[in-house]
Formats: C-alpha cells, structure tokens, sequence
C-alpha cells in the first residue's frame, strides 16, 4: 500500500519540478521605431519561465538595448506580430495560445515607447504583477474555501516570501509557504460528502460554508478560434485582436457521479464549455464522461431539424449553437497536449500555476474568422 | 465572440469604503458578457476619480479581462455582484 503512495507523491514532485523549470526560450527584437543607433541592436536571446511574466523580464532586457534606446521615460510592452501581449497572463500560457505551432525561439518585439493604452492595462513594472498575482491567488482561494483568508491572514513577510519564490522560481520557498495555505490539493473523495446531498431531492441544498458542497477548482480558460479546415497548425491565422480569444473563468464543481471511478480531463472541459463540445441533442446530461469521444459528434454537426415534432427548441438552439461555435481542435496545458482519458484532478493538481489557477489554452475550429465587432 | 446568445444582465452593488465618494445609487445593471473593465471605468467616471481599487466582496480585485458573468456565477451572493471600492489600497 505504501509504495504506491510513494510513487504518487514522487510524480507530483517532479510534475511540480518540470512545470516550474520549464521555460520558452525567447528572441527579443527591439522595435524598429525605438532603435535609435546603426546598425540596430542585435536581438536578445533568454528564457521566459513558464509560469513568470513578461514585465519581470523587462530589467534584463533593457540592459541589452540601454545603449540604442531613444532619451525620454520608458513604458515597456511586448508584442507578437502585432498582437500586444497582456502582461498579467503568465509567459507560457501565451505562448501555448498564440504560438499554435510552437516555434523556437519564440521571436516577439518588445518596445519601449507607444504603450496601447486601449488594449493593455498600465503596468508599473513588478508592484503591478506582485498585485496582480496576490488577487489571482485570493480569488483562487475564494474558489476553493469559499473567502480569501488563507491569503489576507498572511503575514507581510510571508506573502513577500510567496512572491519572492514565484519570481525566481523557487519551489521548495514556495512549498513551505504555499501548504500552509491549504488550497489543496484536490481529491475524488470530495464527491463523497457531495452525493449524499445530492441523493435527497438535491435542487434546493443550503449553502452551509465547509462541508456538503462540492469542492471547486479554479480554471482560466483562453478559447481560440480557428479555421475550420484547418490541418496544420503551422497555418493558423495569427491573433490579431484579443477578441477574437474568449477568456473564461468558470471553476470545475467536483461532483461524485455513479459508475465512474475518475474524472476524466474530457468529462471536466464537455462541463465546463458546453459551448464548444458536442452534446446530445436530447440535453439529457452526459453521466459517462468516457462514452463519448472528443470527434464523436456528427461530420456535419446539427442543421437544425424543424421538423422533428419531438424536440424543444431549447434542445434546437443548443444544437445550432454548437454548429455555430465549432468544435475542439487542441488542449494545451503547460505546453503539453493531453490525453482526455487523464484524471482531471491530476492535471488541476500538478499542472497548475503558482497562483492555484489551472490555465488551459483550448482550440477551437469555427466556420468564419467573426468579423470584428464595433470599435 | 462572446458577445452570443446569454445577455444576461448583473446586478452590480457597489459600496464605498474608507473615504471614498458614496454614491447616490449603489446598484446597476450592466450586461454580463461586458468586461469588469466596464465596471472600473463605470466607477471612476461616477466618483471622478482616476485612482480607485476595486474589489469583489472585501476580498481580491479580479483582472479586467474577466467577464461580469463569471464572476457573478463563481462570486454573486443573492443576485447580485458586490463590488467594494476605495480611493487607496484596502484589501492588500
């Protein structure tokens, strides 16, 4: 019984080890309009941590372009062909959702004048992803336990320790911290207390704080559209506009279902965007979260049947939803393309970003590139 | 894209603290697939101040991206969303 415990926890560590070791590796090029000296600067070469952000690196980096850089007051921004990056989401997830098929380096353009006020938020520097990153990590305990005072109750000196470990990537620092936080980890048996509520007539269960509810898992999800027909990844469009990514919050509810042992990552995404997985027409809920396959729905997903008596509309609608929204191509997290038959708690366990936030980047292939609405 | 189906509006409840401005009406209806964005900008404009630190229920400040219908479905208590603000830093 011992071993296997033992085999467990070593695949945790060294999960925990690989996600925070992994790093892009990045080439920087100064912006055209900043460049100041002939011949321009050449490009500056590093690695962006997985799970750090682009303003941390700004110091490093400025040093390599001091010489060149026109006088005046910096306000640095990065970009990847013509998209400004949003500094607040962590440096791997955006390069698993903008880099569709992954290049190496990841050649972006970083530029100290011109900040797009109107696409990115200011940013002063490390204050503002330290601030950032402690209200992540509150709204995930909020997630979990219901308020944030696991975080508040920390003491000054250990939320700059926190932070500290998250910037230089220091596990253990951020072990010894972090577990006093008791932001998880996740188990199946969870679901235990869940079903018993469940069992008696379940619509109206009150909202008694700690036991009885199902416990939630914080998750960000970045939905980005595709063509349809698309085959390579090599030839997805670029994002051009952060419009056209759907930026999801909604947390998993685990919730204990009979005849299954697990959940698996599949039956958490069908859960969580219904949206983007085919359903069965009927919107009875799918139990099985094993039945179906991520390519199981039809060739030609769902015109609508007018005429089938026997369906309400609502089911109609759902149908034409989907049809419209297209269907999953690719799941990404830390820059790893999962298995769908994984345990769900698994990757929420061991894949998450220090701020207990799991981060999946989800394809989606849809029949137009919608037009830009309004602006 | 996720201006679809659900418009949904959120009741949002705003409420002052430390000094700053009160509002005359502390609730409004802002529709859901808008950005809490909107609701920063909403405020300033309403208490004219540039500087303001917003926070859902006295605890975290969600980033501006995240849209009002997922932090009403994950962080709404009976119906609505509530939304602290304050001219300095109140909620660490």
């Amino acid at each position: 019984m011992a071993a296997p415990r033992d085999d467990e926890a070593e695949w945790s560590a060294e999960a925990a080890r690989r996600v925070w070791g992994g790093a892009v590796p990045l080439q920087v090029h100064l912006h055209d309009a900043d460049v100041t000296t002939l011949p321009p600067p050449p490009p500056f070469l590093t690695l962006g941590p997985r799970i750090g952000y682009f303003p941390l690196l700004v110091p490093i980096i400025k040093a390599h372009f001091s010489s060149t850089l026109p006088p005046g007051i910096d306000t640095v921004w990065f970009e990847y062909k013509g998209l400004p990056l949003k500094w607040y989401i962590p440096i791997g997830v955006l390069y698993d959702l903008l880099c569709a098929d992954p290049e190496r380096p990841w050649n972006i353009t970083v530029h100290f004048r011109g900040y797009p006020s109107e696409i990115l938020t200011p940013c002063d520097g490390e204050d503002s992803v330290k601030w950032s990153y402690m209200n992540s990590l509150k709204e995930a305990a909020f997630i979990i336990t219901g308020n944030s005072k696991n975080v508040m109750n920390m003491s000054q000196a250990d939320q700059g320790a926190l932070w500290q470990s998250v910037m230089k990537g220091n596990l253990d620092g951020y072990m010894n911290i972090s577990t006093r936080l008791k932001l998880g980890p996740f188990e199946e048996d969870c679901l235990v207390r869940t079903s018993s509520v469940e069992g008696q007539q379940g619509s109206d269960e009150p909202e008694s704080p700690g036991s009885g509810k199902p416990c939630r898992v914080p998750v960000r999800l970045y939905v980005r559209s595709v063509q349809e027909d698309l085959y390579d990844l090599e030839d997805a469009v670029p994002v051009g506009d952060w419009e056209n990514i759907s930026y999801i919050n909604r947390p998993f509810e685990v919730r204990k279902e009979e005849g299954r042992s697990y959940i698996t990552l599949k039956h958490a995404l069908k859960t969580l965007l219904p949206e983007f997985f085919s359903l069965k027409a009927s919107g009875t809920p799918d139990d099985s979260g094993h039945a179906q396959t991520l390519d199981s729905s039809p060739d030609v997903p769902g015109t609508p049947r007018r005429y089938q008596k026997a369906e309400s509309a609502s089911s109609r609608q759902q149908e034409a939803d989907v049809a419209n929204k297209g269907k999953v191509k690719l799941v990404r997290v830390q820059g790893i393309e999962l298995d769908m038959d994984i345990p769900f708690l698994w990757v929420a366990n061991n894949l998450k970003n220090p701020e207990c936030y799991l981060h999946i980047c989800v394809y989606v292939g849809t029949r137009k590139q919608q037009p830009k609405q309004g602006r | 894209m996720a201006a679809a189906a659900e418009q949904k509006k959120v009741v949002v409840h705003f409420r002052s603290t430390g000094n700053a401005p009160q509002l005359k009406q502390s609730k409004f209806k802002i529709g859901g697939n808008e950005k809490f964005l909107k609701i920063i900008d909403f405020l300033r404009r309403q208490i004219h101040q540039d500087t303001v630190f917003l926070y859902v229920n006295s605890a975290f400040s969600p980033n501006p991206d995240e849209l009002i219908i997922d932090l009403y479905n994950n962080f709404g208590i009976d119906g609505q969303l509530m939304v602290n603000y304050a001219s300095s830093m109140a909620w660490g």
